[in-house]
């Protein structure tokens, strides 16, 4: 992920590439597309420590969702915890546990987890239609933006967009909330990046644009600002 | 520094190393940074601050808390600003309120004079005969009244919201409250002290609760002190709960920001609202609360006046004496309107310094200086019984008035939620009857608990308490307080002194005298309730905190009722003016962009919503709007178009279960639709009134992916999820709209042009047939795609993932530039499949169509035990129709109805065109209507009402008007 490119070289691009080079973005590849990994700047970890926003868009994830996903991600070896959890997988993958069978599986942040690949291809491998129960592929890929909100004051700026206690104190570390960000439909989950409080976040990839300035906006008071993927692997 | 302002340590909130201006009616006034615009100006001797509602008498502060509307202000974007409470401001000419001329000479002071004629409710019966003449009074009278001007072009400031959370939020940041708070948190409860002042404290900062004069702040500071160590109280000053809503919900504004509060449990520490005198003349400016007073002296360094009569019926008139000898205010005398004289240490305070203290006594008049815009001096009398004086007034000169006769509970929060304020009369006082719900104490003056020892000792007690009903596990309890410590003594029962000649102010808002409230009684008003409408009592900006005690007492015994156990009037939020702008904070409004928004948009799209989206109307410059849509048709029809379709709603049916879940959801049939091809899908309610189409694609036996329209699609999905929780179908429902982004590629040449860029498809017209479905690539990008004819033409639709519709976007303009292709917006596309006698859901249809008055019997499988709606459909099939769509064309020449102009037949409504457009592929304009069901045969000339109620004909044609054969689009 160190070539410099434009995002328009690559199919595959993030809802919000032209906010992001707007910002000063300075992408790398990441998953056969472009991603911020800097916004330049004076000590991008220093803010992503404060109070920062990143654009995880294009960084793969995939669903599984319908009768029998979570007992075959079980059976694949994930690790399923309940529902409304998160759980970190033994390659650094993340697991969403959105409903007792809704399930979404995120690389790490550093791109390195393969898992979401590899279920992708355990699942297409087998016969289709399904001859047992086994969920259904959901394109979180493309259905969710995904932008993370790291800092120390990441759950002051969530608070003035969303109506859950997200404060460190009272929303731990995996647990995830489902709720209005924002007044968008989101799902909102903890899960710190190396003892900075950090909040995973996924809403409608079609709204992505509109969602990125809210959520920065709420930042400004707090000196909040965009951060790079590189910012968040310092952190 | 000018001769009002005093040397520290008066003057906590203001810092004197910073000094800076306001500019008031176009003066320029020195000041400090803390000021207030009321401190200010006081600060320079200027006193009157703004004009009375009604009479334009000139008035200044009262409370010094704006509790009244005395000090209402204009700012060049704001009405009605509370000068005693609002920073002074920057860079703006503040001007009062209420006055034509000048401030100092007012020439709506004149109404004054004609007041003889204008007795309360007199609006009610002198305008409105002969008839019709209100409306020319209305528009005087709005002249005349009103507080403030609103700026209609004023512009929109930055405001937002936030959500607090805590287990126990304390309501004001005084004695009582800030004890609370400490005890709360020490129980281990996350608390929230909202305090409406910039620094804590309440009257800690101001009142005087020794004779030395210095413990309130001694306290104030160890208080503030631990509560900042205390580290789980988070502290909002200059903060407003203005309401109390059911289950704790609390909205506490501060500054431009709306907090959202929530809170397990609520301590209401807001103290008390010192209340006036009413006497002749008790509005001049220079008449304050004896607090008023004490606020300018201690909070902004202020000194209120050169000399001051004290008038008082308790001891804290003495400590405000006090505090005015302190200032350095000669004090002329204290009238003391108690019958025996006060044994506090605060009474003797005051003789020792030689003060005339005037027992039983009343002030019964002011003696206005010079245009009403001071305080010459007060005539005070004896008491001879209940509002009744000797008769034989003398004059003490002064130009400051300070009273002290009473408090009123500040618990107009408590009311807001079901709690209930009454009379107690052996105190004067409405004290707290009921608190609202179950997890609410109150503590401190509030509660009456005047005695500063009781008011922490309430506190404790309200904190440990409070954490308790929080559900935290608490320590023992504590001794539990004497109820009302010190609040005997504090309240006068009947501080009223009506004067002959009136201008004995109940309301100061509106200007409301005794006999204003006398007058409503002896109209038959003699309720309460009834007095405040038809007087407008305590219905001004100050929703009757300085004149609800006064007015209950005289409207109560008025009535001859008892005043024990009175309730007050209905009080509601908000506790505080707020702001519109404030309430609506920063605006939310998801707005939904397709892959390809930026490239419509380089393109010159002019965009319009589309439910939460925003698409391509049509593409160029508004001016030739007609001719860059006709354009776009005709590269349709004669090229090749393509048209971003992202918006239409999509949903994956994927299960054993799909095709029998899509037989109960559609009207269709689709247990045999066959792998690889798609079918029209059509959506009735359980009215059988038609909610939605598109298409299904069987992609494999398992699995329909399934459009939907744009705006319908959440409610679709609403709609299979709640009936499969009562099916449990085998399936799985996924709304995938987002996920997936779609164009189509339309027009003879589409396939030309899809070829370079499919490699995986066979695209010929036999292996890939009109409705045929595949999946491969285009432009290397995985895609569904799906011969459609929504159009009329050869087409694609082509569906890809969303983080790649842009590059597919891309690659068919790159592609089609040879072929002559042109992006179509919705306008083309409306005219397009108007031309083929595609309806609209929405437009073509209305919340009350059944299949078969739009002519969609076709795509009901009749045969189907079961689809949603069917029996009503059933019901309804079998009665005679009431309406039906029909094709119909125009002459050329003939002016175009607009859509929703009505069909009719004589005088009666038939139906109303739904869709029209002039067709260049047809020569003619072409539209659909409903019309009544002997009209409907091709032929039959029907009457259409335009909207300048000229009569046009149309006629009847089959449809689709264009391409009847389907030829184009099957080729």
């Amino acid at each position: 992920m160190n070539t410099p490119l434009t995002p328009q070289s690559l199919p595959r691009r993030s809802f919000l590439y032209r906010k992001l080079a707007a910002l000063g973005a300075r992408f790398a590849a990441g998953n056969e597309a472009a991603i911020a990994a800097s916004f330049g700047g004076t000590d991008e970890a220093a803010a992503a420590h404060n109070l920062g926003l990143a654009d995880l868009s294009p960084l793969r994830r995939v669903g599984f969702k319908g009768p029998g996903a979570a007992d075959w991600l079980v059976a694949q070896g994930l690790t399923v915890p309940e529902v409304n959890r998160c759980a970190a997988q033994a390659d650094g993958a993340r697991l969403f546990r959105l409903g007792a069978n809704d399930l979404m599986i995120t690389t790490d942040l550093g791109a390195t987890a393969t898992l979401p690949d590899k279920l992708s291809a355990a699942w297409a491998a087998l016969e289709n239609p399904p001859q047992s129960p086994r969920g259904f592929p959901m394109p979180r890929q493309e259905g969710f933006c995904w932008f993370v909100l790291t800092g120390r004051h990441a759950a002051a700026a969530m608070a003035k967009v969303c109506g859950v206690d997200l404060r460190p104190h009272r929303f731990p570390v995996g647990a995830i909330a489902q709720t209005s960000v924002a007044r968008l439909s989101a799902v909102a989950a903890r899960d710190d990046i190396n003892g900075t409080l950090a909040f995973q976040l996924f809403a409608d990839s079609a709204s992505a644009e509109y969602w990125w300035d809210c959520i920065l906006d709420a930042m400004q008071e707090f000196g909040g600002r965009p951060v790079g993927t590189e910012a968040l692997r310092a952190l | 520094m000018s001769s009002h302002r005093l040397p520290q340590p008066h003057g906590i909130l203001i810092d004197r190393s910073k000094s800076i201006t306001l500019r008031f009616e176009g003066r320029d006034y020195p000041a400090f940074q803390g000021d207030t615009i009321t401190s200010a100006l006081l600060a320079s001797g200027q006193r009157v601050i703004s004009r009375s509602f009604k009479y334009h008498r000139p008035r200044g502060t009262l409370s010094m808390m704006a509790q009244e509307a005395n000090s209402l202000v204009q700012f060049p974007g704001e009405p009605s600003v509370r000068a005693d409470t609002a920073a002074v401001p920057a860079g703006i000419d503040v001007r009062a309120q209420n006055y034509l001329g000048s401030l100092g000479r007012d020439w709506l002071s004149v109404i004054e004079w004609l007041s003889p004629f204008l007795p309360v409710g007199f609006y009610y019966k002198a305008f409105y005969k002969p008839k019709g003449v209100w409306k020319y009074w209305e528009r005087l009278i709005r002249a005349l009244a009103g507080l403030g001007r609103i700026d209609e072009h004023a512009h929109h400031g930055y405001a937002d919201k936030a959500y607090l959370f805590a287990d126990v939020a304390v309501i004001g940041g005084g004695a009582a409250g800030m004890q609370a708070a400490l005890d709360a948190a020490a129980a281990g409860a996350e608390v929230i002290l909202i305090d409406d002042q910039p620094r804590l404290g309440g009257a800690l900062n101001y009142a005087r609760f020794d004779v030395e004069g210095r413990r309130g702040a001694r306290l104030a500071e160890e208080l503030r002190g631990r509560i900042g160590a205390a580290g789980n109280i988070q502290v909002l000053t200059d903060a407003t709960c203005t309401g109390w809503f059911a289950d704790n919900w609390l909205p506490v504004t501060q500054g431009q920001r709306l907090y959202k509060l929530r809170a397990k449990s609520v301590v209401i520490a807001a103290g008390a609202l010192e209340q006036p005198t009413v006497f002749r003349n008790n509005d001049l400016p220079g008449i304050m609360y004896g607090s008023a007073a004490q606020r300018l002296i201690r909070l902004y360094g202020v000194k209120p006046g050169h000399r001051a009569v004290v008038a008082t019926a308790n001891d804290a008139g003495y400590a405000v004496a006090l505090d005015l000898i302190e200032a350095g205010v000669t004090v002329a005398g204290v009238v003391d309107l108690r019958a025996e004289p006060s044994a506090s240490p605060f009474a003797s305070a005051v003789a020792a310094r030689g003060i005339a203290v005037h027992q039983r006594h009343a002030v019964c008049e002011g003696i206005p200086g010079p245009g009403k815009r001071s305080l010459f001096g007060v005539e005070i009398d004896a008491i001879t019984g209940r509002g009744v004086t000797a008769g034989r007034p003398h004059r003490i000169e002064c130009d400051l008035l300070c009273t002290s006769v009473g408090y009123t509970p500040a618990g107009h929060l408590v009311c807001h939620s079901g709690g209930q304020l009454v009379y107690d009369s052996d105190l004067s006082m409405l004290v707290i009857d009921r608190l609202p719900g179950s997890t609410a104490i109150a503590a401190g003056a509030v509660n009456a608990a005047f005695e500063l020892d009781a008011a922490l000792a309430e506190g404790t007690y309200a904190g440990w308490r409070a954490a308790q009903l929080a559900g935290l596990g608490v320590g023992a309890e504590p001794p539990r307080p004497a109820a009302r410590a010190g609040a005997a003594g504090q309240n006068h029962p009947w501080p009223i002194f009506p004067h002959p000649k009136g201008r004995d102010f109940i309301d100061f808002d509106e200007d409301l005298q005794v006999k204003d409230i006398l007058n409503a009684l002896a109209d038959g008003y003699d309720d309460l309730d009834l007095v405040k409408r038809y007087s407008t009592v305590v219905m001004g900006p100050s929703q009757g905190r300085h004149s609800a005690l006064n007015n209950m007492r005289l409207a109560t015994v008025g009535a001859g009722r008892e005043l024990q156990g009175a309730t007050v009037t209905t009080q509601r939020p908000p506790f505080q003016p707020e702001l519109l702008e404030v309430l609506g904070g920063r605006g939310f409004q998801p707005t939904r962009l397709t892959a390809m928004h930026h490239r419509h948009l380089e393109l010159g799209a002019q965009m319009m919503p589309a439910g939460v989206w925003l698409r391509p109307a049509y593409y160029g410059a508004e001016s030739r709007r007609a001719e860059n849509i006709a354009a776009e048709v005709r590269a349709v029809r004669e090229n090749v178009g393509l048209i971003d379709v992202s918006t239409l709603g999509k949903l994956e049916i994927r299960g054993p279960d799909a095709a029998e879940f899509l037989n109960r959801m559609y009207t269709f049939a689709y247990a045999k639709q066959p792998v690889g091809r798609s079918r029209y899908v059509l959506m009735t309610d359980g009215t059988g009134a038609i909610a939605d189409d598109g298409v299904a694609c069987r992609m494999n036996e398992q699995h329909f992916y399934v459009t939907a329209t744009t705006s319908g699609v959440d409610a679709v999905y609403r709609a299979m999820m709640r009936w499969n929780a009562e099916w449990r179908l085998n399936v799985d429902i996924a709304n995938v709209t987002a996920a997936f982004q779609a164009v189509n590629l339309a027009g003879p040449k589409s396939r030309e042009v899809l070829a370079k860029l499919v490699s995986d498809i066979d695209l010929g017209s036999e292996a890939f047939p009109y409705m045929g479905v595949r999946e491969g690539h285009a432009a290397g990008v995985p895609a569904r795609l799906m011969r459609v004819g929504f159009v009329g033409e050869l087409g694609y639709e082509i569906h890809v993932p969303a983080s790649q519709g842009e590059h597919l976007w891309d690659a068919l303009m790159r592609e089609g530039a040879a072929h002559g292709i042109r992006a179509f917006g919705v306008e083309a596309q409306r005219v397009l499949r108007l031309e083929k006698g595609h309806i609209i859901i929405g437009q073509d249809t209305d919340g009350l169509t059944f299949p078969q008055e739009a002519e969609m019997g076709w795509a009901i499988a009749a045969s189907k035990p079961f689809y949603v709606g069917k029996r009503a459909i059933d019901v309804q099939a079998a009665r005679p129709l009431t309406r039906r769509l029909v094709g119909f064309a125009l002459p050329a020449g003939t002016t175009l109805p607009e859509e929703c102009h009505l069909t009719v037949r004589g005088e009666e409504i038939v139906g109303r065109v739904t869709s029209i457009a002039m067709s260049a592929s047809l020569g003619k304009a072409v539209g659909l209507a409903y019309v009544a069901p002997d009209q409907a045969e091709p032929g039959t000339r029907f009457d259409i009402k335009l909207g300048n109620g000229t009569i046009i004909q149309g006629e009847v044609v089959p449809v689709p008007f264009y391409d009847p054969e389907n030829k184009r689009q099957e080729m």
